[in-house]
């Protein structure tokens, strides 16, 4: 057997490597999470000394997690409020129906839009209100609708895309159905490929949601403050998450403030993993819906 | 969702919002850094020096900064995803591939910051220790920026592989093909495009990503030597400056900053582009 | 009670002080003029005002819900640009603004505190005392190694904040004597930031405001003076300044309200409460 080890082998072994060390990675790192973080968890992390159910009526609160957790709740609403509908729309509108140098023109607009760092979103966030500040409106501000928008524009492309891919990808005999059934393009679109394509659609919104939930680039720059209560209006500074955990990480002033940021990025994990598992559990749901309606 | 048809006219206007946000951008960025691409500026912000109190502006520093730690992320990470990928299409366990897919798709609900938070208590400890310096690195940021690409990877390649997957199924049971020959054999020479696509987005997100970098790198403006350097990024850099004065040259290298990296994803769009007419 | 509680730090102990004293009849006064009114104040800038900023927005809020205050850090820099655009309604500096500044934004300065900056380092680095030339020389980088200086045989690690930074300003000004700080260093984002990260490494030096010193890092004496806020205000330590709050044009509203409650009494105790000398 001086025969050299066969590639299968070599990528064989690869494989396992990655197979075994990235979980095991993954496993380190939550388990620190854990081992830093469970400790701070508490009502008091949320509220700290204001009674919880003061709190959720509305009262103000100082040094708690509560405000940052209704600031990030707020932003991704809002963000893929405006993204969801922008991207499915547009998704489709690429699969199906745009043609020749107009799709490529527009589908080249988009993968440029997908590469655009986050960053870059916050810097013309930040510059669109300097502009608007000296010519049309000399009162706009940073605050919590801009940073929405420009996250809507950050997860935009993750909408468009895996609703475009989802579209494309279904199989060519679902197109010949609408069409053998004598259904018209956009019914086609409706009632045949649009259900097929659910799931894919949805992975692209669970995506965008985890994506707006967790981002703190763009907000960094677009009107996220340490301090500001919980998010009042649409205009108004606001807190988040990540930005808290971001903020705290750097200036901890007491091993109890660290412990504070620990938990609140277990906080932050738990709250993208619901997102993610909800928005997997309905992806489930529909795929088996899609499977069995069409066997009355 | 509107009930019977749906009007092209209607979505061909929400792509063409999503298609004009990207020129808005770009053309927001190219106002506000025009002032310091005209004149005698331009020589001082393509300069290796960043010391604005003495008026020199130079960010090729950050430019290579965020080049050598996006190469490196995607060094690790790219034959990372592969790995796991040929890995659940045929080259492990037909039972391990479920799981792992979970485990991945996981990771991307991972939040930037936490990886960031995480480094920054374990692993930035950790290299200070092991090796010389403050912990604040090239090294530090490379790793976790590797983890927190890997399932753009990995995704994309998973989605790619189960549609080739499928289409050669019977040509691979045809030649007896076991399910290892057929991932290395078959599906991999097929997914070229899915393997790019995956190499172009997970450098555009390793290139992108700010907080990593900002809460690990060190962010010290100067071209790296070793791993263990600390080095300043493109995007760091525009967070860490976007206080400076809005009139002063600091402010300008801000928007330029922003050119060179919308730049940079216009190239990787275009050369991507072409790959896969070819 | 307040003897069980004289093993915390006496910040912790002012701040708690201070927080029970708040339902007492002494101070109410001061923030009665909040009472039933509402809007909003967005400060911004300077890090080193932080504590002070935050303690006095939380009593102004618990006087009056309708009353939003939000406090955002970045640096003096950031304070000066966000004023100036109209963007916050205070700017905090940690330095005096240039002629330049108050001509550009027509910025109106208030001064409510003195504060010193010190090059601080790990509290377990046997190190204690260092000359102005030797924190020059390892700033600049020619200085590699704290054996240099009389401590271990380990590399310097250089702190530093970014350019933003009015802590920054004042301590290369008046003690680098505006000379070079190597390239290298590790740029942190506020005096907290900084704080932290010298807490975490041995081999560190960077600097904060006299303000955030606590028993998590030590300040070697500079020449053989402690940076304290004793020396400070006696002049006997030379690398002091004012912590600033500016406004564009003369305040108004509330954000006047707020300015008059940090400049008064009240104001002046929580000042205090934060390490810093009330003006």
């Amino acid at each position: 057997m001086s025969k050299p080890v066969p590639p299968e082998k070599l990528a064989q072994a690869g494989a396992w490597l990655a197979a075994l060390g990235v979980p095991a990675i993954l496993l380190a790192l939550l388990g620190f999470l854990l081992w830093r973080g469970v400790p701070g968890l508490s009502l008091a992390l949320f509220f700290a000394d204001t009674p919880p159910l003061a709190a959720l009526r509305g009262a103000p609160v100082f040094d708690g997690l509560w405000p940052a957790c209704l600031g990030t709740l707020a932003l991704v609403a809002l963000a893929t409020a405006i993204a969801v509908p922008l991207g499915v729309a547009s998704g489709i509108y690429l699969a199906e129906y745009a043609t020749g140098r107009a799709k490529a023109l527009l589908a080249f607009a988009i993968d440029l839009l997908a590469g655009i760092p986050s960053i870059l979103m916050g810097l013309f966030g930040f510059a669109l209100i300097l502009f608007l500040r000296r010519t049309v409106a000399p009162d706009a501000n940073t605050g919590l609708l801009l940073s929405a928008l420009c996250l809507a524009v950050l997860v935009l492309p993750y909408v468009i895309g895996t609703t475009r891919l989802a579209l494309e990808n279904l199989p060519l005999q679902l197109r010949l159905t609408g069409a053998s059934l004598g259904l018209s393009p956009g019914r086609t679109v409706r009632h045949l490929l649009l259900p097929a394509a659910l799931p894919g659609i949805f992975s692209g919104v669970m995506l965008a949601v985890g994506r707006a939930a967790e981002d703190t680039a763009v907000i960094l720059m677009t009107g996220v403050v340490a301090n500001a209560g919980a998010p009042a209006s649409l205009t108004g500074k606001y807190e988040a998450l990540p930005f808290h955990i971001y903020y705290l990480a750097a200036e901890h002033q007491s091993p109890a403030e660290l412990t504070q940021a620990f938990a609140a990025a277990l906080v932050l994990l738990a709250l993208t993993g619901l997102m993610f598992l909800a928005a997997r559990v309905l992806q489930t749901r529909l795929e088996r819906q899609w499977t069995t309606e069409p066997t009355p | 969702m509107p009930r019977g048809n749906i009007t092209p006219s209607l979505l061909l206007f929400a792509t063409l919002v999503s298609a004009l946000s990207v020129l808005a951008i770009f053309g927001f960025l190219l106002w506000f850094a025009a002032p310091v691409f005209t004149g005698e500026t331009l020589s001082s912000l393509l300069s290796w020096q960043w010391r604005p109190q003495q008026g020199e502006f130079g960010i090729l520093p950050m430019l290579a900064g965020s080049l050598c730690l996006a190469g490196s992320a995607m060094l690790l990470a790219y034959p990372l995803g592969l790995g796991l990928c040929c890995f659940m299409h045929g080259l492990g366990p037909t039972w391990a591939a479920r799981p792992l897919l979970g485990i991945v798709r996981g990771m991307t609900s991972v939040p930037t910051v936490v990886y960031g938070l995480v480094s920054a208590f374990l692993l930035i400890p950790l290299i200070r220790a092991g090796f010389s310096g403050s912990g604040f690195s090239w090294l530090a940021a490379g790793l976790t920026l590797a983890m927190l690409i890997l399932p753009t990877i990995v995704l994309i390649l998973d989605s790619q592989f189960r549609t080739i997957h499928a289409q050669t199924q019977l040509t691979a049971a045809a030649l007896g093909f076991t399910p290892a020959q057929q991932v290395l054999r078959l599906t991999l020479p097929l997914s070229t495009r899915g393997l790019l696509v995956a190499a172009a987005l997970g450098f555009g997100r390793a290139i992108g990503d700010t907080l990593i970098p900002l809460m690990l790198a060190g962010n010290a403006p100067l071209l790296p030597h070793s791993p263990l350097d600390p080095l300043r990024t493109l995007t760091s850099h525009i967070a860490l400056v976007v206080a400076t004065d809005s009139q002063s040259a600091a402010y300008g290298s801000l928007f330029a900053c922003g050119v060179i990296l919308f730049m940079v994803s216009l190239l990787v769009n275009l050369a991507l582009r072409r790959l896969r007419h070819e | 009670m307040k003897f069980e509680l004289s093993r915390l730090t006496g910040r912790l102990l002012a701040a708690v002080v201070c927080s029970t004293l708040l339902t007492g009849s002494a101070l109410a006064g001061e923030l009665d003029v909040f009472a039933g009114k509402k809007g909003k104040i967005d400060i911004a800038g300077g890090t080193a005002h932080i504590p002070v900023m935050k303690e006095a927005a939380k009593r102004v809020m618990q006087t009056s819900r309708e009353i939003r205050i939000s406090v955002a850090a970045g640096g003096s820099g950031v304070g000066v640009q966000k004023v100036g655009e109209g963007l916050v309604d205070i700017g905090n500096t940690g330095r005096p603004l240039s002629d330049e500044e108050v001509a550009k934004y027509g910025l109106k300065s208030f001064a409510f505190a003195i504060d010193g900056v010190a090059a601080t380092v790990h509290p377990k680095n046997p190190v204690g005392n260092l000359t102005a030339a030797q924190v020059q020389d390892i700033f600049a980088g020619k200085i590699g190694n704290w054996k240099a200086v009389g401590g271990r045989d380990a590399a310097i690690h250089l702190y530093t904040r970014d350019e933003a930074s009015g802590t920054r300003e004042v301590f290369w000004e008046k003690l680098l004597k505006k000379g070079t700080i190597a390239a290298n260093a590790n740029v942190v984002a506020s005096n907290g930031a900084m704080k932290s990260a010298l807490a975490s490494d041995q081999d560190a030096i960077g600097y904060v405001s006299i303000g955030h010193i606590d028993e998590t890092i030590k300040a070697p004496t500079l020449d053989g003076i402690a940076p304290t806020q004793d020396n400070a205000r006696t002049g006997k330590y030379p690398i002091v300044r004012k912590l600033y709050m500016n406004t564009k044009g003369e305040p108004h509203g509330l954000t006047a309200d707020f300015i008059k409650y940090i400049l008064g009494p009240d104001g002046k105790q929580i000042t205090a409460g934060a390490g810093y000398l009330p003006l």
